[in-house]
């Protein structure tokens, strides 16, 4: 399964609003099957911030540990929150290879 | 061609504020009107309206620190006005020779500075709730003040044994906070700190008596104490 981050917005960066997006995304991630990979397309996305990341992705990441499957980005809100987000959990994030 | 002036009206709806301040402003010295010759009436330039307007440090820190009025357009109420006027600033940045990659980790350390200020006084407010949210992209700087608890109240909520401002903010901006209660936060400044140690952002941040500077040369992280108190939090950000 894919998610495209772009269609919760392209500011991505108060906790309230990654709250509501993981609240959003409940129905859908329910469907997911048992062994698929859950990948996180950050394309599109203007700014992103650990508060938002961390409503969000966090307990996706709990959940789905390894299957939970981050697509490479430049953007460097990208790369600097997935950055501290990982130094927060002491955990690295499965990033696919560009 | 004469200059045309602007009345005390006018100059009210202009910047936000009502007649009765910019009366006490002119008292006060804080902004001066003009009285044609022999008159009453207080009349503006309008050029220096927009002077006033534009010293962004000096409304912020004079609000923060003894609740002086400022022009309305810098005040964001709550979470999501603030998120409207720094979508508006992302896009202006983003449009900046030289921003088009580096404008998304300004806007999220704006972000999280700011959105700090509403998550941790949320229901707490001393007295006036929300922030000062200001910038100039000509003098490429942007300032944010709260008249909230400040670091280091907001901290002994989870670390009861903080002793004072200089060692609570550097908790915040240098520990990872892996207690989640009583609520999930804390990490946001030292995503800050990560960021403008990193790139050509410079940081000067307040919080009671406890100063925080990271600038170039060496975009160390430099904490001390300085001359003054004030409660909240205060952030100037140049790029």
């Amino acid at each position: 399964m894919l998610i495209e981050l772009k269609k919760f917005g392209t500011t991505l960066i108060s906790r309230q609003a990654g709250l509501e997006a993981f609240k959003a995304f409940q129905p859908a991630f329910k469907g997911i099957k048992p062994n698929e990979n859950l990948e996180i397309d950050f394309s599109g996305v203007l700014t992103f911030s650990p508060s938002w990341g961390d409503e969000f992705l966090g307990p996706l990441f709990e959940q789905l540990g390894d299957k939970l499957v981050l697509l490479p980005s430049d953007n460097m809100s990208v790369q600097a929150t997935l950055k501290i987000l990982q130094e927060i959990n002491k955990r690295s994030f499965v990033i696919r290879e560009q | 061609m004469e200059e045309q002036l602007l009345t005390i009206s006018q100059a009210s709806k202009i910047l936000g504020v009502s007649i009765d301040t910019l009366r006490r402003w002119d008292s006060s010295g804080k902004l001066v009107a003009i009285r044609k010759q022999g008159g009453v009436h207080r009349f503006y330039r309008e050029n220096d309206l927009e002077i006033f307007s534009s010293d962004n440090v000096k409304l912020a820190h004079n609000w923060a620190k003894e609740g002086s009025e400022f022009p309305s357009a810098f005040y964001c109420s709550n979470s999501a006005v603030f998120q409207v006027r720094l979508s508006r600033l992302e896009l202006l940045l983003m449009e900046q020779p030289g921003f088009e990659k580096l404008f998304s980790v300004i806007i999220a350390i704006t972000g999280e500075i700011g959105n700090n200020s509403f998550d941790h006084n949320l229901g707490k407010w001393p007295d006036v709730p929300g922030i000062f949210f200001g910038y100039d992209i000509n003098k490429k700087q942007i300032v944010l003040a709260d008249r909230g608890l400040g670091i280091l109240e907001t901290l002994r909520q989870v670390r009861p044994t903080l002793k004072n401002h200089t060692e609570a903010v550097k908790v915040a901006f240098t520990e990872i906070l892996s207690g989640r209660s009583p609520e999930k936060r804390g990490n946001g400044l030292k995503f800050v700190r990560e960021v403008t140690t990193t790139q050509p952002i410079d940081l000067f941040f307040e919080s009671g008596d406890a100063e925080v500077r990271i600038k170039s040369p060496g975009r160390e992280f430099r904490l001390t104490r300085g001359q003054e108190m004030f409660r909240g939090c205060s952030a100037i950000i140049q790029f």
